[in-house]
Parts: C-alpha cells; sequence; structure tokens
C-alpha cells in the first residue's frame, strides 16, 4: 500500500485510498507542487528553446536579422550543398558502425561478467567499467590524443620496432579513429545495460538447450538473445543517440576527413547563422525521433544509469 | 548453480578463457588512456608525450602558478555550486509528485524529465543560445552556463531521488501523522532524513557533471573559461605537459568526488541510524 501524497494534510493521509481519489483540489494542487521548479527549469530552458530551433529552422536571415517568414529555404539550402549531405550519411554511417562495434565489444564482456564472475566481485568489476565513465568527457576524448599523435603511443611503438619509417597520420584525423574514440567512449553505456539484462537471465534455460541438443552457438542464438532483446534495445539507444550529436570526438581526432553533423552545427552557429544552423540541429532531433519511433515498443527508460 | 556443466568441457573451458581474456583486454583500453595521461604529465619531456626522459612535478607547479587556470578554477567551482543547488532543490521537489501523485500520462512526463539527459547536450547548448541571444538579449555570462548546465544535470538528482522514494517505507510517515505531525514535521523530520543519502549523492553528482561539463556550458559561458573550456582552446595549439598535469588534476578531483558519491550516502545513513542496518544496506 503505496502511500501517494507526502505533502497534504494529515487527516487526508488517513484516508483509506479509495476515497482519495474525490481529495479537495487544494490537495490535488499540493500534490503536484513540486513540479513547479521542475516546469519553470524545463519548460522555460528546455521545451521552449527546443520549440525555438524548430521554429528558427522554418525562418529566414536576411542580413543578420531573423525574419518570421515560414519557408523550408534553410533545408533546401543545407541538401543543396554536396558536403553538408555527404556529411549527413557519413554520420550516419559512423554512428551505426561505432554502436555496432560497441555493442559487439561489450556483448561478450558482460556475458562474461554475468555468467562466469562470482556474484561478490561481478559489482566491483562493473564499478571499474562506470569509472572511466565519470571522469571528464572532454579528458577521456583528449587523452586519445596521447596515444593516436604523431607523436603518440602508437606511432612511436611503430618506429620503435622500426615497422614504419616516420610517423602515421592514419591514426588520427580520420574516421576509423572517430569510431575508436566514440566505443571507448560510449562503451560502458552498452556493458551497463546489457550486463543488467544478462543478470536477469537463468543460465538454467541455457543448459536445458543444450542438454537438448544445442550447441553453445544456437543457445546463445536461440534462447539468450530472444530473452535480452528489450536491453539490446536500450544500449543501442544509448549508444546511437549521443554519438549522433557528437561535435568534440570528430572535432580533436577527426579532422577534415572525421566531420559530423554536430560540426556542421557549431560551425554554423559560431558562424551567426541561426537559421540555417537550427535545421541542422533539427536534422539530429529528426533522426532521433525516427530512432525512438522504431524501437518505441522496447524502451526502457526506467533507470538507465543503474542507479 | 554457479558451477555450469559446459565449464567442466574442454571446450567450455576454451570459451571460458578466451572470455576472461577479452574482459582483460576491454580493463587494459578503458584505463590505458587514462595511465598515459597521468604518466605524460609527470613526464619532464617538454612534448608532453613519449619518451619518457625523467620524472617531475614542475608541470604541476606551473598549473598553480597560471592566473588562466586559477581564473578558470574559480569560475569552475561557482558554476558547479550553483548548479549543484539548483538541480538538488528542484530535482528533489520533482521526485515526490513523480513517484507518488496519480499522474496523467505518467510515462510521458517521466521521458520529459529525463530527455535532456538522452538527447545530445549539443542540442540543448545550442537551443539555449539561441534562447538567450535573439530572444531574451542576454549576454552569455557564468549565469546563462547555470542554467544550461542544471537542465542536464538535475534529471539525475531526480532519477537517484525517486528510486529511493519509491523504496520507501510508507508507514513511517503514516506512523508519524498518526503520532500528530504536521505536513513540515513529517517532511523535516521523516521524510527528508532517510532521503538525505540519495539527495547527497544527487548533490554530488550535479557537482561533479557540472564540473566535467563541456557541450552545453561551450555554447553559454561567453568569454569566460571553465576548466574544461580552457583545456579545449590549448588543445587546439597542441599537447603541452601543463594541459597533461591540469587534466590529471581534474581526472582526480571527478574520481574522488564520485567515490564520496557512492560512500558518504552510506556513511550519513548509518549515522543516522534510523534504519536498522540490513534494512539500510
Amino acid at each position: 500500500m503505496a502511500l501517494r501524497n507526502p505533502a497534504t494534510q494529515s487527516a487526508d493521509v488517513a484516508l483509506p485510498l479509495g476515497r482519495r481519489a474525490r481529495a479537495s483540489w487544494a490537495g490535488r494542487l499540493g500534490e503536484y507542487a513540486g513540479f513547479a521548479p521542475a516546469i519553470l527549469l524545463f519548460g522555460l530552458f528546455f521545451l521552449v528553446p527546443l520549440g525555438l530551433i524548430v521554429c528558427y529552422s522554418f525562418w529566414r536571415t536576411v542580413d543578420y536579422n531573423v525574419v518570421h517568414d515560414w519557408t523550408v529555404d534553410n533545408y533546401r539550402y543545407f541538401f543543396s550543398v554536396p558536403t553538408y549531405v555527404s556529411t549527413v550519411w557519413a554520420t550516419i554511417w559512423v554512428s551505426v558502425v561505432a554502436t555496432l562495434l560497441t555493442l559487439a565489444v561489450a556483448f561478450p564482456f558482460s556475458y562474461w561478467l554475468a555468467r562466469y564472475v562470482p556474484k561478490r566481485y561481478q559489482k566491483i568489476l562493473l564499478v571499474l567499467v562506470i569509472l572511466p565513465f565519470w571522469t571528464s568527457y572532454l579528458l577521456r576524448v583528449y587523452s586519445w590524443l596521447n596515444i593516436l599523435g604523431p607523436g603518440g603511443a602508437i606511432n612511436r611503438f611503430l618506429h620503435w620496432t622500426g615497422m614504419t619509417e616516420r610517423p602515421v597520420s592514419f591514426f588520427l584525423y580520420d574516421r576509423p579513429a572517430v569510431i575508436l574514440v566514440l566505443v571507448y567512449l560510449y562503451f560502458p553505456f552498452a556493458a551497463l545495460t546489457l550486463y543488467a539484462s544478462l543478470e536477469r537471465f537463468d543460465w538454467n534455460q541455457f543448459r536445458a538447450a543444450m542438454d537438448l541438443g544445442a550447441t553453445p552457438a544456437t543457445a546463445v542464438r536461440r534462447i539468450l538473445l530472444p530473452q535480452i532483446r528489450p536491453g539490446i534495445t536500450t544500449a543501442v539507444i544509448f549508444v546511437f543517440i549521443p554519438i549522433l550529436g557528437e561535435y568534440l570526438t570528430p572535432q580533436l581526432v577527426g579532422g577534415a576527413r572525421g566531420v559530423m553533423i554536430g560540426n556542421l552545427i557549431v560551425n554554423f552557429f559560431q558562424g551567426a547563422q541561426y537559421t540555417r544552423g537550427a535545421a541542422a540541429a533539427l536534422l539530429i532531433a529528426a533522426l532521433i525521433v525516427v530512432l525512438l519511433a522504431v524501437f518505441r515498443r522496447s524502451l526502457e527508460i526506467e533507470d538507465p544509469y543503474g542507479t | 548453480m554457479a558451477r555450469d556443466l559446459d565449464i567442466v568441457s574442454p571446450r567450455g573451458r576454451l570459451t571460458r578463457g578466451a572470455l576472461a581474456v577479452w574482459a582483460a583486454c576491454i580493463y587494459a583500453f578503458l584505463f590505458a588512456p587514462i595511465v598515459l595521461l597521468v604518466l605524460f604529465s609527470f613526464n619532464a619531456n617538454r612534448y608532453g608525450t613519449f619518451p619518457i626522459t625523467g620524472w617531475t612535478v614542475k608541470w604541476y607547479g606551473q598549473v598553480f602558478h597560471d592566473y588562466q587556470i586559477r581564473d578558470a578554477l574559480t569560475t569552475t567551482i561557482r558554476i558547479a555550486l550553483e548548479v549543484t543547488l539548483v538541480s538538488t532543490v528542484v530535482g528533489t521537489a520533482a521526485a515526490f509528485p513523480l513517484v507518488r501523485s496519480r499522474l496523467p500520462f505518467r510515462s510521458g512526463v517521466r521521458i520529459t524529465l529525463v530527455l535532456p539527459i538522452m538527447i545530445p547536450g549539443l542540442l540543448i547548448g545550442v537551443s539555449l543560445l539561441v534562447l538567450f541571444t535573439s530572444v531574451l538579449h542576454q549576454t552569455l555570462s557564468p549565469t546563462t552556463a547555470v542554467i544550461g548546465q542544471s537542465v542536464y544535470t538535475t534529471p539525475f538528482v531526480l532519477l537517484l531521488v525517486a528510486a529511493r522514494l519509491q523504496g520507501f517505507d510508507a508507514g513511517l510517515e503514516r506512523a508519524a501523522s498518526d503520532l500528530g505531525a504536521n505536513t513540515y514535521q513529517r517532511l523535516r523530520y521523516v521524510v527528508l532524513p532517510l532521503l538525505a543519502p540519495a539527495i547527497l549523492a544527487g548533490a554530488l553528482f550535479a557537482f561533479t557533471l557540472s564540473l566535467d561539463e563541456f557541450i552545453i556550458t561551450l555554447f553559454l559561458i561567453g568569454n569566460h573559461n571553465t576548466l574544461p573550456i580552457y583545456i579545449y582552446t590549448q588543445v587546439k595549439f597542441g599537447i603541452t605537459p601543463e594541459v597533461n598535469a591540469l587534466a590529471a588534476l581534474l581526472l582526480a578531483a571527478s574520481l574522488a568526488l564520485m567515490a564520496l558519491a557512492f560512500v558518504l550516502p552510506g556513511l550519513v545513513r548509518r549515522g543516522l541510524r534510523l534504519v536498522p542496518r540490513k534494512a539500510a544496506a
């Protein structure tokens, strides 16, 4: 029996739950009073600005002034520039590859953690995975410059072993570097979500499948994967969405060939082209909405951070 | 139960071994960049990278004497404190109706409240930039950055407090009101002390997140610098050992704060002795 309302009169609390439905208007209002500051914060500084971006994307800039004419010029302009269009495709491509890689790297790990590690060590090993996640996002990207750069660890190593004569820039300022760092950044998201669903899995079913003649691979494919599908979907969403809006990783390690939509948006806004920037930003939002619509059914956002 | 049958088979043992090796590689992958960063910050080499030519702490000394860094540090802490205050109050207040009221469109409200975590910070940053500069005609300042960061940190506090509130024994509050406690007294002497660990953890989360926040701040800070923004502007000129030292310090600070966020609530709970130890765990 849940006591639903802490903020109303004590007499109200003593009422049986059935009668509480007819509680006074004041009581009902008091029930929601806690939302007031949140409505102010999220309404004024989250929802309104997002609405504003939508409007801006359909308005025009004339001589650095925004004119409230409704038009699709910003979108038309965006899609008329071949570099922008190819950047959109590149962003989707990088996001898909990075997401798949992250999950492919995380699944065996979470599987190992949930199945083979004794319960009492699981938690500490999990904390070790999340630990880098709780350090600065900027620094996690930055730290890769020490490894990938021309004077970085990899090039030094190759030089030392005599495999290369001079620094190879392949490791930096291109898409592979971007994808590598993205996998690094979002691995904890995937590992955590996958572990959460693997932990609930009943391994006896797995053994039953093998008793009935299934190979371990078949058992994983036919018994395990279908049951942890919601977890996989959640992992995909929580990895894919932030990657779509990445700015820093392509900026620091991507160079000219690793550009993503995020970089275009920042360039537009820093160049005071608000309406065009808004259109590009809305493009990301649209991609996110499409993704959420596709996975609507298995969306689990109750407690994504395992807090 | 814990022993799987297939572990006994050679093939099962092989799989298990391979997975363990994979996991070891992953931990190396996760920590190598961070460890190298710290290593280089003690490297005497001027270029902030290999080879290691000797050990020194002089870069740390330079960090503490750089007035730009000191400025950025002051701004960062000021912003972080304000963000902590805002998000703790707003998040805690919103957790009550979220968990306890009969909410129409409950899942819709829930999604809206955690949306700022889910959508890329870039979108929050640019949309607030438009609001502040074009609509409200505000000069960008640490205050606008506080607002932007709060939008992002508040949901974390909300989730933490709501989770604790969900597992809250309603009987305690009922007992308090049976004993004549009014709304304020129930809140002050029963509910808040029990929620204190979660609120504290939420506050520490918010502080750490604010300390490290980059993308929203980049758009809203104007002419000022926070430490992440300062590091970012320095990185454009290449890696220097000073930046590595500063980065190492910032890493240490966030790790220490997060550790505190996990440990402190437990200590507070035990210190209050309001709940039997078993229930508290």
